[in-house]
């Protein structure tokens, strides 16, 4: 090391015990200067701005090698998907000014990419200096955000664009994501809180969360690309996955008999008893709010209402246009059972094509004419020929949040007959079935267990 | 004349049961969906906020006191705002509608 080296070395170590625990370093430069934007952060985090460009949270897509009938060289997620929670995407639902509403004369601005952390004019997988310099690193990074100010806007142009809060103010309250921060977009996805993946990440409904942990905790991010784990609908990935064994091992527990299930049975099967949020949906008739501005009809169920559809999965996804689900059976040993949200969404599918139609909701926001969405959706991509027939789509969605250690599945919710498993769907013989659900699988352990107890 | 007092004694712990359960019963949780015209709360350390509603049903104003950190930490960084449809549950307390459950109707 020479003498320049050691000299900076050392005042970083100075700079870092003066600094502390918690504070952002560069607290005084931000007071100093004002917040510009991602030039700010590039002072100290040079490279940033450019490497977050390329993640799953910008590009809203990636290379998909997991799923079915999907082209390997090309990128997939909401940028560009068509499913049933959702039957829209970034491209046919650009966020917009839609229609007035006929009765009331007003319109609001809507999209699929509201949740984008650009501008819209730098919008979804956009790359340069000006994408850069577009990015909204606050609403991900402070915790003292001003969401009035993230609200989209028409310019001078006429074009749409989404706000950001760049105040100093909320510059100083920098730091890693909390929950708040990720759930802000995360909770309301789908189309209202708690509506696609109907999980609450507080201390009441997680044990993760109770135990003051945030998202980023699991979720932890490399270079800005966020490890994600293997949901049936989550196809776009940064690369980088996750699971529970990264932090709890292969043999989590201290009981021999808990850890041998761990072969075939996933965690989430035992501690996640309970799944929420949208069980069905219907996108051929929209429902009018007290705005009078239409929105899908929905069913809708709290956190930890639903009881989840348990399944053989591989980590590999059936994809058609009538289901979206776990592939794996008890003979692959890739397999193991794990538990989904069932998801049912009606819309309207190409009768010559058999392949699900998308539908642009600005027109039936505003007038409820979802047909008229769809013959929108249809323009917007080019489809000149369809024929629009209403049918429903299954989807299985992965059970991965509402943790519990209390209320996790214990021996005789499983090992009974009518029990929470259905082993002849799972693939277990007569005879196995019979051993598997009799108490005698139990029995002398709990007694055993009961007697320790008390 | 010991056997009447236990059955007396019975009688009014049932009874005491019955009440309790009543009272219990009257505090049910009243649903309405309705938009928010007011927001009252003191600043970043409020520990309570008083919203004021519009029911879509009634299109009656519904003062409704809120008290749970979640919520209280939306209405102070402005994630709800006048004019967000809600959809709510609440229960009458000693002549006040405290939420106990406040959601924002719309999502993406």
């Amino acid at each position: 090391m020479n003498k320049r080296s050691l000299i900076i070395a050392l005042s970083l170590v100075a700079l870092a015990a003066t600094v502390s625990a918690g504070e952002h370093p560069g607290r005084d430069f931000i007071e100093k200067n004002g917040y510009k934007g991602p030039a700010t952060c590039e002072e100290c985090h040079s490279g940033k701005a450019r490497e977050f460009l390329s993640t799953v949270h910008w590009k809203h897509a990636s290379k998909v090698t997991n799923v079915d009938g999907l082209d390997p060289d090309k990128e997939y997620g909401m940028k560009n998907r068509i499913y049933t929670m959702c039957n829209g995407n970034d491209i046919v639902n650009n966020l917009k000014e839609i229609p007035k509403s006929p009765e009331t004369g007003k319109t609001k601005f809507v999209g699929c990419n509201t949740c984008h952390p650009g501008n819209h004019l730098s919008d979804v997988g956009s790359t340069g200096p000006e994408a850069e310099n577009a990015i909204d690193c606050l609403v991900c990074h402070s915790a003292d955000y001003d969401f009035r100010q993230r609200k989209p806007f028409k310019d001078e142009k006429g074009q749409v664009i989404m706000g950001q809060d760049r105040s100093t103010k909320a510059a100083l309250a920098i730091g890693k994501p909390t929950a708040k921060n990720c759930m802000v977009c995360h909770e309301t996805a789908g189309g209202g809180v708690l509506i696609k993946r109907g999980f609450a990440f507080s201390g009441e409904a997680d044990v993760h969360a109770a135990k003051g942990m945030v998202c980023v905790d699991c979720h932890k991010a490399k270079n800005h690309k966020m490890p994600t784990g293997f949901d049936p609908n989550n196809w776009a990935n940064d690369g980088l996955r996750l699971s529970c064994s990264d932090c709890h091992g292969d043999k989590p527990h201290k009981d021999a008999d808990l850890n041998r299930h761990t072969a075939r049975i996933a965690c989430q099967t035992c501690h996640i008893p309970r799944t929420g949020g949208a069980i069905a949906k219907d996108f051929t008739r929209w429902e009018q709010g007290a705005d009078k501005f239409y929105e899908p009809t929905t069913l809708k169920k709290e956190a930890n209402e639903t009881v989840p559809f348990y399944a053989w999965y591989n980590k590999t996804v059936a994809n058609t246009p009538h289901l979206i689900g776990p592939k794996g059976d008890r003979k692959d040993k890739n397999s193991k059972i794990y538990p989904f949200k069932i998801f049912q969404g009606k819309a309207f599918f190409d009768k010559k094509t058999g392949e699900l139609l998308s539908m642009d909701f600005a027109p039936p926001m505003a007038t409820g004419d979802t047909l008229a969405g769809v013959a929108s959706a249809a323009k917007t991509l080019g489809i000149k020929e369809y024929q629009p027939v209403p049918g429903w789509q299954t989807i299985f969605f992965g059970s991965n949040h509402l943790v519990t250690r209390t209320k996790a599945l214990s021996c005789e919710k499983c090992h009974a007959p009518n029990g929470v498993l259905n082993f002849k769907a799972l693939g277990y013989a007569d005879k196995e079935i019979e051993r598997l659900t009799n108490a005698d699988v139990y029995f002398e352990k709990l007694v055993q267990k009961q007697k320790e107890e008390w | 004349m010991k056997r009447v007092v236990s059955v007396m004694a019975l009688v009014a712990l049932v009874a005491l049961g019955v009440f309790s359960f009543s009272k219990v019963a009257n505090a049910e949780e009243i649903k309405m969906v309705g938009v928010i015209t007011k927001i009252d709360i003191a600043g970043k350390d409020a520990h309570s906020a008083s919203i004021t509603l519009k029911d879509n049903k009634t299109e009656q104003p519904v003062v409704i006191i809120v008290n749970d950190d979640l919520t209280l930490d939306k209405l102070k960084d402005h994630r709800i705002v006048e004019g967000d449809e809600i959809r709510l549950k609440y229960e009458v307390i000693d002549g006040k509608n405290v939420s106990k459950y406040f959601r924002k109707t719309a999502g993406c």
